[in-house]
């Protein structure tokens, strides 16, 4: 792992020589190594939690040793604080990770995922195993919001915010997609799933557009803000896919990972799609993958291999370090003055 | 938890000869509180000076070792010496961090030097234990806080891992812990009769009721560890507790006394040897045992075994967090017990995803030592989908991930632990019906039932029973379709050469095996009806009253058994329907939290009544008191 490690910084910068600038954003990655054997209440010292590229191109574990963080949302008035859905609740640091607190109380727990309204920073929003959690403080204190959920039904996976609109808001659930354009007040759910919707993304370059990725689904795509969502055509609905990722640097560009089936490459905007797994090991099971939005660097978490990154979108990959690790998710985030 | 084993295992231990190891317990002299009273404390300090023995001179203290010091009261310089050495490490466990390091942080308040206690205190600030996915992982972790918040009071967010303040720590634990105190004891425990799991309840309640400065909590923590008690001592076999099992594990589903619950029959009452190394965690439960007094009440329910029982209890499935219509499904749990034998069951489903057991009959051995006392069968259920319900984890990762993290048998076709939605079992006295209806593309196709390497005279008869004897227990077994034998194969763990986590293979176990009865049929059945070896003048004429008695059954298209016990009642049950015994509907709904002649108590009530003859307790959990009472 250590010879990995150091091997990457050189193509890191080589790269970044390359592509002539600075990288606008910092990346983070949520997630854990070493993960086959651990079970809640392993001894088990490995630094897991949170991860920041460093500026030699590693990764840099940031703060407490927390093997089930699952991924993270800034806020954008400052980048030093944020929030991240762990496994008991809602943590938020306000100094980079240095020191934490965890806002929810017993009575939430499990978050999938969190994300910071960018258009009314002080809001956040959770997406809990058993519905929506909202904080109107940043954080530190949590109310349900579920009017419009069913009682039954409301696992909620992905939660994602419209960055056109406050309180424009999205869930993911296990029954379908949920819509409320009231910060939560009430819901409607706009797509209807028999298992549960795992992503929701906002293109990077039209904002109208949407794509999301189900268990037994396959991914949906909606034109119209996403009041209404249909198939994606040449993806397979058989198996779980897990995220998509849109390349912000390239219109038409758009990434999926499956645990079973691999990684998919769409360089038409979804017309067409290709499995991109030469390259990745034999057992490609891709937890999340993600494109840098200043490179157009493709990353694919393999589970229990390690991280692959790849500059021709998949053609061809090479090995990247967090050898072992489940990455649960990458997130880039803007490099702004706080 | 194996960790820990393995480490006892390989320590270098030479001491007089602990109990797990010795012949079968006597009774007591008599029978007088102080008698049991002074017996109890004789067991609890076995099992610390069996620690103590074990400190090598030339070897640091284990974080046990320093506790047990410090329980006794000796060395407290080098307690803290070496506490100071372990929290110098990076530290993990979470919960089960937790209550180790309160037991410290408490047992050596007075003791330790103002170095060790500071840096305990500091640890509860660096080190982030993750509060985990399951009931006894919450009840460890709010135990814990709520007592370390209330050795620390006052304490700013900035000194506390989680960023809460002492106050607002308190509260939080406090809420869940009433909570989950109320649930239990208004519909059932959730993780019921674990195998293992009891310790990570009784341990916490344990503590809370010899630490807290809230004399409402000690009570509370004192009333629950009551109630676990009562009823270890009414589902146990002569000290060996058999299923139901909301959670158990390969080997104590079929060895049964070699479970972390026999630590606790034996300290309490005594008539049945502990698990090796007093079961790992039952040096936590040891160091504050003497702060309880296990009333003699208790002890008369686990020992009197003279007159048959049953008993019905209401629980609760673990919590579904999707793809079900109901958030606990409620769980009807039926024991019989005899001298000889019981007989344990609930209606069948899923109570807990992966570790649960829904009935058996196990029979009395003289020493249940090495012995795989029991008999069942069981739908080796394999299904992402619902372990998605109980767990928040994406669909397709989560059987490989179960065998890599210690549990190998989930997925694989030959398990015999496991529970069903396709499982339904109704029980009366010591009758067993078991049916399945297995749909297509569900994993596995085939029902495994468990036949003990223990068994005597395995008779498969002409009339489709299967005749066995187990100890002075006469067995008679009707599986309801074709089947087929294979011996049961053990899991060993490989050493792993890349990446992570446990790897296993299969293998056949020394001498004779444990056979499993393989009837690869979706929908199919099982009866079990059991008897004492008294009642009959000869397993022959045992034979020959089941084979006389009335049975008819159908598999298609939906299993049905028409059958007449061996007690005269007359049971119709049909996959999918209501239960008919002797012409009437079984309407579980009805159930109370606990009704039988040991625990009595209405549905919602938060008032348990524990009774033995003329003396009973009553545990009010509306007025938080606890009262003694005979009837004249």
């Amino acid at each position: 792992m250590k010879k990995t490690l150091l091997a990457f910084p050189l193509l890191w910068l080589l790269t970044g020589l390359l592509a002539g600038a600075v990288p606008a954003h910092d990346l983070y990655l949520f997630g854990a190594v070493n993960i086959g054997g651990r079970v809640i209440g392993s001894r088990d010292t490995a630094k897991n939690g949170v991860y920041v590229r460093t500026a030699e191109g590693g990764f840099a574990h940031r703060g407490i040793n927390y093997p089930a963080m699952l991924t993270g949302s800034f806020d954008p008035r400052d980048p030093r604080v944020f929030h991240v859905a762990a496994l008991c609740g809602v943590l938020t640091t306000t100094d980079g990770g240095h020191s934490w607190r965890i806002g929810t109380s017993w009575d939430m727990t499990e978050p999938k995922s969190v994300m910071v309204d960018p258009n009314a920073p002080d809001t956040v929003y959770a997406a809990l195993p058993d519905g929506l959690g909202v904080s109107t403080d940043r954080g530190h204190s949590w109310q349900r919001r579920e009017q419009g959920l069913p009682a039954r039904g409301k696992y909620t996976q992905v939660v994602t915010v419209d960055r056109t609109s406050a309180g424009r808001v999205f869930a993911g659930c296990e029954t379908g997609i949920y819509f409320t354009e009231d910060g939560a007040k009430n819901w409607r759910r706009v797509f209807v799933t028999v298992d549960t919707v795992t992503d929701i993304r906002q293109s990077p370059h039209e904002e109208r557009v949407w794509l999301a990725t189900t268990q037994s689904a396959g991914a949906l795509i909606s034109r119209d803000s996403g009041l209404t969502w249909a198939g994606v055509s040449g993806l397979p609905a058989d198996q779980a896919l897990y995220n998509v990722a849109f390349d912000a640097t390239t219109r038409g560009r758009i990434a999926i990972a499956s645990w079973s089936l691999g990684l998919f490459t769409s360089e038409d905007g979804g017309a067409t799609w290709t499995v991109r797994n030469a390259g990745l090991p034999a057992n490609h099971r891709v937890w999340r993958n993600a494109v840098d939005p200043d490179t157009g660097r493709l990353y694919a978490a393999v589970d229990g291999e390690a991280l692959f990154t790849s500059d021709d979108f998949g053609h061809t990959w090479r090995r990247d370090g967090l050898e072992t690790s489940r990455i649960q998710s990458f997130v880039f985030v803007p490099r702004t003055q706080p | 938890m194996k960790k820990f084993l393995a480490l006892l295992l390989l320590a270098t231990v030479a001491v007089a000869q602990p109990s797990y190891e010795a012949p079968m317990p006597g009774p007591p002299p008599d029978t007088r509180p102080d008698t049991l009273r002074r017996a109890y404390l004789e067991r609890v300090n076995e099992t610390l000076d069996w620690y103590l023995e074990a400190i090598d001179p030339a070897k640091p203290l284990t974080r046990e070792q320093a506790l047990v010091k410090l329980v006794r009261r000796e060395d407290a310089d080098l307690a803290s010496q070496r506490i100071l050495e372990l929290l110098a490490e990076p530290q993990s466990g979470d919960m089960f961090w937790m209550f180790p390091w309160t037991a410290i942080a408490f047992a050596g308040r007075d003791q330790l030097s103002p170095e060790a206690r500071a840096a305990i205190r500091d640890a509860w600030r660096t080190y982030f234990p993750m509060r985990g996915d399951t009931e006894n992982h919450w009840v460890m972790y709010y135990s814990s806080l709520f007592l370390m918040t209330e050795l620390y009071p006052g304490e700013p967010g900035e000194t506390w891992f989680n960023g809460k303040s002492s106050a607002e720590n308190h509260a939080e634990a406090r809420d869940f812990l009433l909570h989950w105190m109320d649930i239990a004891t208004t519909i059932g425990q959730g993780e019921f009769n674990a195998t293992h799991y009891i310790g990570e309840y009784a341990i916490p309640m344990l503590y809370l009721a010899t630490w807290s400065e809230d004399p409402a909590m000690r009570q509370r923590g004192r009333m629950l560890l009551d109630l676990l008690m009562a009823e270890l001592a009414d589902n146990t076999l002569h000290g060996v507790l058999r299923g139901p099992n909301a959670r158990t594990d390969d080997n104590s589903v079929i060895q049964r006394w070699h479970a972390l619950a026999t630590y606790f029959s034996w300290t309490m009452y005594g008539h049945i040897p502990p698990p090796p190394h007093y079961g790992g965690w039952g040096i936590y439960f040891a160091i504050a045992a003497a702060h309880y007094d296990p009333p003699p009440l208790f002890y008369r329910i686990a020992t009197d075994r003279e007159y048959d029982r049953e008993q019905h209890d209401h629980k609760r499935s673990r919590r579904r967090w999707r793809y079900s219509d109901v958030e606990m499904m409620p769980v009807y749990k039926t024991g019989y017990i005899r001298r000889d034998y019981a007989v344990g069951s609930y209606q069948g489903g899923l109570s807990d995803p992966i570790q649960a057991h829904v009935w058996d009959v196990t029979w009395a051995v003289p020493d249940p030592r090495g012995v795989h006392n029991t008999i069942f069968s069981t739908h080796p259920l394999s299904s992402s989908r619902v372990l998605q319900m109980y767990f928040t984890e994406y669909p397709d990762w989560m059987i490989d991930l179960l065998a890599s993290q210690g549990k190998p048998s989930y997925g694989v076709p030959d398990k015999i632990l496991s529970c069903s939605p396709y499982e339904q079992v109704f029980q009366d006295l010591d009758t067993i019906i078991a049916l399945y209806d297995i749909p297509p593309g569900i994993v596995h196709q085939r029902i495994n039932g468990f036949f003990s390497k223990d068994l005597l005279d395995v008779t498969e008869a002409k009339s489709g029973w299967i005749f066995a004897r187990g100890g002075n227990t006469y067995l008679a077994y009707r599986p309801l379709a074709p089947y087929a034998w294979e011996d049961l194969l053990g899991y060993r763990q490989l050493p792993r050469t890349g990446g992570s986590g446990y790897v296993w293979e299969r293998f056949r176990p020394e001498g004779e095996v444990d056979r499993i009865l393989v009837s690869p049929h979706p929908q199919n059945g099982t009866i079990v009806q059991a008897a004492s070896a008294d009642e009959f003048a000869s397993f022959a004429a045992f034979q020959a009253a089941i084979n006389a008695l009335p049975l008819a059954f159908t598999l298609q298209p939906t299993p049905a058994v028409k059958f007449t016990t061996l007690r005269g009642k007359q049971v119709e049950f049909t996959y999918g329907a209501a239960p008919v015994l002797d012409g009437k509907p079984v309407g579980y709904t009805s159930w109370k939290l606990f009704e039988g002649p040991h625990l009595n108590a209405e549905l919602g009530a938060r008032k348990i009544t524990i009774s033995h003859g003329r003396q009973h307790r009553v545990l009010d959990f509306n007025t938080v008191t606890t009262t003694d009472y005979v009837t004249p």
